[in-house]
């Protein structure tokens, strides 16, 4: 096949470049929007006020949907000012139901989560990636099992707790829900019917800012751990909250098992850095060349700049911004390494620039 | 140089160019939903007039459809080409972060390969723009467009080679993708290996766009496979001949100046403003038609804020022009019609010797100041001494 050499060698290549995928979504999202064979696209078809800084989203996903756990996590990329954008949330519903729900609550200064509490309303888009997270049961369900939750981190337990609750569990469960004041509850209701319809489950809500009669106040700490569990060391422990949280409950629980699950938002899982002066990023494809000053990821300072390379999560898990380093090191954020000087492909929105780098972009 | 824009000192061009600057700024902050959903519909325009067109070329059993749809389908090849492959390809809509639109994973419908374009255009064009042997599309390397580039007999054919040019557009610009990208080698490093694999890359960007127009859908067609290749080619034809037309307007028109490298050295950003608001011209016309060029009617704009999302430049291109007239440079400009024939002007002026050629193109407009605005002792009008008429507009 010397006359066409590429299609020959390449057959795949070449119907790539026929864009079929791009052709069927184009089609298909003309007939509806929600309709796609490469993106799972979700409408909401109900908005539920939680608290008064927390939404639950009922979502209608399309076919490609495959289903997750309880207790995972999925990227949900929506669209603020024209610009995709694409965050992680729990699904705080649980796989028995015939729709899904995510459950957001604002957070000073999150772009997703404020823009999500405000403007999405019924009959949005959004576009979801694929679950992920092992915050999840194990197979063999323990007998007993305490969850400590902050804030918004009760979103998977909800979850998770729906689906002992249609497995018909018959161990114990404690649920130490953490909570800034009584009106900060998140899916209250939702969390009281478990409780009412089931005979497994006790919840303690335990209030850190607005102290409230009858119930406990402050934050986690040894004491209150010991008031609502005997032999602590019997309990399967999942802790989903903020840092500090789990931090402290890792400290108290040395020697249980726990599963934890940290909610970051991205920027934040870096190890800060004062590093003083700049680097020289050339960007080869481009033939720019920008100075960044390697206290944040490449990927936000590039963006600082008014250069857009494609990203997703942002967190180094979906490998959308994975780009060619041909010169230079950068340090890993996730793992706080730092990598060799040559040639290498990087995630630039987990990678801070270290020396002078050259990047194909 | 010869220049029909008033010379400038040197704070008088940082000053030109610090309110340029901020008008960008202030155009940039604006960006957002309305250019994601122009380029949204342009996607879509491109995408039906696609699907019409060849299901019309395919399905045709009488002339008129068949003319309707090949005419879809040279529609569908501008857009895609202009108004979304040429401006995604600037990277105006990477901040979307849309993949569909992003400079870093688009591919068009056009023999050149989109990565070697964006070298020689993105980088090349635009940094070097109209500085004689850097900016590799002054004449596209067989055209002389100015006393700079040395006579020799063969430019005497540059009206026919640029008629050829005209129809097979797309091969000219892919052709001398590669090339540009090999003479850019620093000469020691320069072998055949690596314009061998230059070239590989365009072969490859040929075979893909062939066998798709003249193989996979003449073969879908089966027995009706000649009327679907004629139909590419009369297709092909088109957005050839449109977009030659567009761009050769764009830097050729007969005010347009061009630079020696010397003029660059150490240059600002308020000269390299400067530079391109002199080097490049525009064409006036209808929202439709601006569209169908992909903007580049406003191409003084497009070169000044190449990264500008293009629907926007209709909104700076007044702005732009006042500012331009407030320090008495020559905003080029002009209707589709009078552009092209001053690009036709020059093609065959320069053909011939500069004897010839200078009385050829003498009538050239020279700067008028401006009243009530800055006045400036030093002003003066540049004109070689062998000018002979100056017909002052
Ligand atoms: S954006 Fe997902 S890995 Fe970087």
């Amino acid at each position: 096949m010397k006359t066409f050499p590429f299609i020959y060698n390449q057959p795949k290549e070449f119907l790539k470049f026929l864009q079929p995928g791009d052709w069927a979504d184009f089609l298909l999202g003309e007939i509806n929007p929600r309709f796609s064979v490469t993106t799972v696209k979700a409408k909401v078809i109900a908005v539920r006020e939680e608290t008064a800084d927390a939404k639950t989203l009922v979502l209608k996903p399309n076919w490609l949907w495959k289903g997750f756990v309880s207790g995972q996590h999925v990227p949900v990329t929506i669209e603020i000012a024209g610009r995709r954008v694409t965050r992680f949330y729990s699904l705080s519903s649980f796989p028995g139901e015939k729709y899904l729900s995510i459950t957001v609550k604002r957070q000073a200064g999150g772009l997703v989560s404020n823009f999500i509490n405000q403007n999405i309303k019924k009959g949005d888009l959004l576009e979801l990636g694929e679950p992920s997270g092992e915050f999840v049961l194990p197979k063999v369900l323990p007998s007993k099992i305490l969850f400590l939750a902050g804030g918004s981190g009760i979103t998977p337990i909800h979850s998770i707790l729906k689906q002992l609750q249609a497995n018909q569990f018959k161990g114990k469960v404690t649920l130490l829900y953490f909570v800034r004041s009584y009106e900060d509850i998140i899916l209250h209701s939702s969390l009281e019917e478990i409780v009412k319809a089931t005979g497994f489950l006790e919840i303690r809500y335990i209030f850190s800012d607005v102290p409230r009669e009858g119930f406990d106040s402050g934050f986690l700490t040894k004491e209150i751990l010991q008031k609502y569990t005997d032999d602590i060391k019997s309990y399967s422990v999942y802790v989903c909250g903020p840092g500090p949280m789990q931090t402290k409950a890792l400290s108290l629980l040395e020697g249980n098992e726990v599963k934890s699950e940290l909610f970051l938002l991205p920027g934040q899982s870096q190890l800060k850095v004062k590093k003083t002066g700049t680097v020289d990023v050339f960007l080869s494809l481009s033939h720019k060349t920008i100075q960044v000053k390697g206290e944040r990821s490449l990927l936000e300072e590039l963006e600082d700049q008014g250069i857009y390379p494609p990203s997703g999560c942002r967190m180094g898990i979906c490998h959308t911004c994975v780009c060619k380093k041909s010169a230079g090191s950068v340090t890993d954020l996730s793992k706080g390494e730092v990598s060799e000087l040559g040639e290498e492909n990087i995630q630039i929105c987990i990678s801070r620039a270290e020396s002078n780098l050259e990047l194909e972009l | 140089m010869r220049t029909i824009s008033k010379k400038l000192n040197n704070e008088e061009i940082e000053a030109f160019g610090k309110e340029v600057d901020s008008l960008r700024e202030e155009v940039m902050s604006k960006v957002g939903k309305e250019d994601a959903d122009h380029i949204r519909f342009i996607y879509k325009a491109y995408r039906y007039t696609e699907v019409l067109g060849r299901g019309l070329i395919h399905f045709s059993f009488e002339p008129i459809s068949f003319v309707a749809g090949t005419l879809l389908l040279a529609t569908s090849k501008i857009i895609n080409n202009m108004e979304l492959g040429h401006n995604v390809l600037h990277g105006q809509y990477d901040w979307m972060n849309d993949p569909r639109f992003n400079s870093r994973t688009f591919e068009w419908d056009i023999v050149c390969d989109a990565h070697q374009w964006k070298f020689y255009h993105n980088y090349m064009h635009h940094t070097f723009t109209n500085v004689l042997n850097k900016d590799h599309d002054y004449g596209y390397n067989f055209t002389r467009l100015t006393e700079g580039q040395k006579w020799k007999p063969v430019h005497l054919t540059q009206p026919f080679t640029n008629l050829f040019l005209a129809m097979n557009f797309q091969w000219g610009i892919g052709a001398h993708g590669f090339r540009v990208e090999h003479l850019e080698i620093p000469k020691k490093q320069r072998n055949k290996r690596s314009l061998k694999d230059f070239k590989k890359v365009f072969f490859k960007k040929i075979e893909l766009q062939v066998v798709k127009d003249y193989l996979l859908f003449p073969v879908l067609a089966g027995l009706n496979f000649p009327k679907i290749i004629l139909g590419n080619m009369i297709a092909n034809l088109i957005r050839n001949l449109w977009t030659y037309a567009v761009i050769f307007c764009g830097h050729f028109t007969e005010n347009a100046e061009s630079f020696t490298t010397d003029e660059i050295v150490g240059e600002t950003k308020a000269q390299w403003y400067l530079r391109q608001l002199k080097g490049s011209s525009n064409l006036e016309g209808s929202k439709l038609f601006y569209t169908m060029t992909g903007h580049l009617s406003h191409q003084i704009e497009h070169h000044m804020f190449p990264g500008m999302p293009a629907i926007r430049y209709r909104e700076v291109a007044p702005r732009l022009k006042e500012i331009c007239e407030k320090y008495g440079q020559h905003y080029n400009t002009g209707s589709f019609l009078k552009q092209f024939a001053s690009v036709w002007k020059r093609i065959i002026a320069y053909s011939f010797p500069d004897s010839i050629a200078g009385k050829l193109m003498g009538n050239r407009k020279v700067y008028l100041e401006p009243k009530g605005m800055i006045s400036q002792p030093s002003f003066q009008i540049s004109l070689p001494a062998k000018e002979k008429s100056v017909t002052l507009t």
